[in-house]
């Protein structure tokens, strides 16, 4: 039982990242590659504050969270109006530095020996563990709802511009660099709260844990589930780390020979998915949402003609 | 509105496309720019527009009391003064509708932040209106769908740009690629705009008829500099003009 909300909690993580990356992505068009990165500064910080400074557990990964989106403004105002490549890299690039930082200042993040131990909330209650996976929770389900009212609203509409055509956009006169700016911080201190909240599920931090792999699996669960879709991170990654991580390698009924085989397969069958839906489906299994509005456009008498000035001008 | 461009020059490697000693655009309503294929038209409009960076020269704006220099400014906020250009060739947002397009050039940006995500109605009836009016105007195949074909891209570039109200519009080739009855459709629009004091506009076309049709000044432009301006009678009458041109 404990290891099944466990593992529900973790994948609760994977989809508010998932969907931060849609965001992100889907969204506004920057590619991160340095999702672990801004979950690893909202975890280490988290850890650190509370176990070196012994702060509680939520002002410390509300001030790991603010950290994560500094950073992520500074690296924003570097690289975001470079081309994707560029981004790409650069985002790439500072998960590693992160993760080597972990590693070299071992004074404060206790390096390879690790750090810890960091506790639920409310951790003499029997059921902490259940309370913070509801916890967890309620803070994907508010993830999931902003990101459907942000696809529906004027500043959704905008990145949506932004990502077709920024030059485009500008010449309308949207300040585009600053639009994507602030998107890309605050979605980044967020993925900085999902980092800080995993801190007590894994209550010993390694830097083992800041490895790219976390990237990779969000984008590979964004991109089956369809980055374009609100709903795409859930279907993603209950496909991905939901099937294999939860369903197969827990209750599957495999001989321990080959027990040990199972991580290869599925990363082979993470590979042989993501080419069947990049050739079949390239939007991804739920394809695009278009925003849900309102007000339906109501035909204004009389049109079909030339319009006068009075006309265009209400 | 007056947009002045003193000793501007643009140079790729040692060839200089723009080199204009003194150039004054908005002065006189709807006005056109013509010129050879390669004599810096779009090059000109461009920087302008600040989406092409000049070697060298400054370009100034000046509206009701202010002046702006426009060198320092990035495009959007050259846009936000009130000044913009259609495209000459096609641009657009390929995931926005028609209708959401031209929502989006109407809604001005100082609305378009962080609390935007909690406002009830996306547009106001307002914007919807004046959006529903430009697509009710024009024969588009899908008026609640997506812009289809090359015309139909380049016509709604147009009305993205008289949506967002600027104070002075410039048109980059507004024929290429439309059918005859829409550019008098359009340019009828923007006539009664410029008439009714709402924006003026610069409009650069290689359909002659057209520009001494609508215009009411013409700047003539070659080999990167101005070499005539005047009233469309006395541009159709210069010898520089027929010679460099029309190939008299």
């Amino acid at each position: 039982m404990d290891y099944l909300i466990f593992s529900i909690s973790l994948m609760l993580v994977y989809i508010g990242l998932a969907q931060l990356l849609h965001i992100q992505f889907g969204l506004a068009g920057i590619p991160n590659f340095g999702v672990v990165g801004f979950w690893g500064l909202g975890l280490y910080g988290t850890g650190v504050l509370y176990v070196k400074l012994a702060l509680p557990l939520l002002p410390s990964i509300v001030m790991a969270s603010l950290l994560a989106a500094v950073v992520a403004y500074v690296v924003a105002h570097l690289v975001l109006q470079r081309s994707g490549q560029a981004i790409l890299a650069a985002t790439l690039a500072l998960a590693a530095i992160i993760s080597t930082l972990v590693v070299s200042e071992k004074d404060i993040t206790g390096g390879v020996q690790g750090l810890g131990t960091i506790r639920f909330p409310f951790s003499d209650l029997d059921q902490s563990n259940l309370i913070f996976m509801i916890m967890l929770l309620v803070v994907v389900c508010t993830l999931l709802w902003i990101s459907g009212k942000l696809r529906d609203s004027r500043l959704g509409r905008q990145l949506v511009a932004i990502r077709d055509n920024e030059e485009l956009a500008a010449s309308l006169g949207k300040d585009t660099a600053a639009s994507k700016r602030w998107v890309f911080a605050i979605t980044c201190g967020l993925m900085g709260v999902l980092g800080g909240m995993s801190a007590p599920l894994h209550q010993f931090l390694v830097p083992y844990q800041l490895a790219p792999s976390l990237t990779f699996a969000v984008w590979i669960a964004l991109v089956l589930g369809g980055k374009g879709h609100n709903l795409g991170a859930i279907v993603g990654v209950f496909v991905t780390f939901g099937l294999f991580d939860i369903l197969i390698e827990t209750y599957a009924p495999v001989p321990a020979e080959q027990a040990i085989l199972l991580p290869n397969f599925k990363l082979f069958c993470y590979g042989v998915l993501l080419v069947m839906i990049i050739m079949f489906r390239p939007l991804g299994i739920l394809g695009v949402d278009k925003p849900r509005v309102r007000a339906v456009p109501k035909p204004v008498p009389g049109g079909h003609s030339k319009p006068s000035v009075e006309e265009v001008e209400p | 509105m007056k947009l002045e461009a003193t000793n501007l020059t643009k140079a790729y490697h040692a060839h200089e496309v723009v080199n204009i000693e003194k150039v004054t655009f908005g002065a006189g309503g709807l006005e056109g720019l013509i010129g050879p294929n390669g004599a810096g038209k779009s090059t000109l409009m461009g920087l302008l527009t600040r989406r092409i960076a000049p070697t060298s020269g400054t370009i100034n704006l000046h509206s009701d009391d202010k002046t702006h220099a426009l060198n320092p400014l990035r495009s959007h906020q050259v846009a936000r003064i009130g000044l913009i250009k259609t495209n000459q060739r096609i641009q657009g947002f390929d995931s926005l509708t028609i209708r959401d397009s031209l929502r989006l050039a109407a809604t001005p940006p100082r609305s378009e932040g962080f609390t935007s995500l909690f406002s009830r109605q996306r547009d106001s009836e307002e914007i919807e209106e004046k959006v529903s009016r430009l697509v009710e105007a024009f024969p588009f195949t899908d008026r609640n769908g997506y812009a289809m074909s090359g015309g139909e891209k380049k016509l709604l570039d147009i009305l993205r740009c008289l949506i967002s109200e600027p104070k002075l519009l410039l048109m980059d080739e507004p024929t290429a690629g439309l059918p005859e009855d829409i550019t008098r459709s359009v340019m009828d629009m923007v006539r009664e705009r410029v008439l009714a004091g709402h924006m003026r506009v610069v409009v650069v076309e290689h359909d002659l008829p057209l520009i001494w049709e609508y215009c009411d000044y013409v700047h003539f432009l070659s080999e990167g500099a101005i070499l005539f301006e005047g009233a469309p009678e006395e541009v159709k009458a210069n010898r520089v003009v027929a010679e460099k041109y029309m190939g008299v």
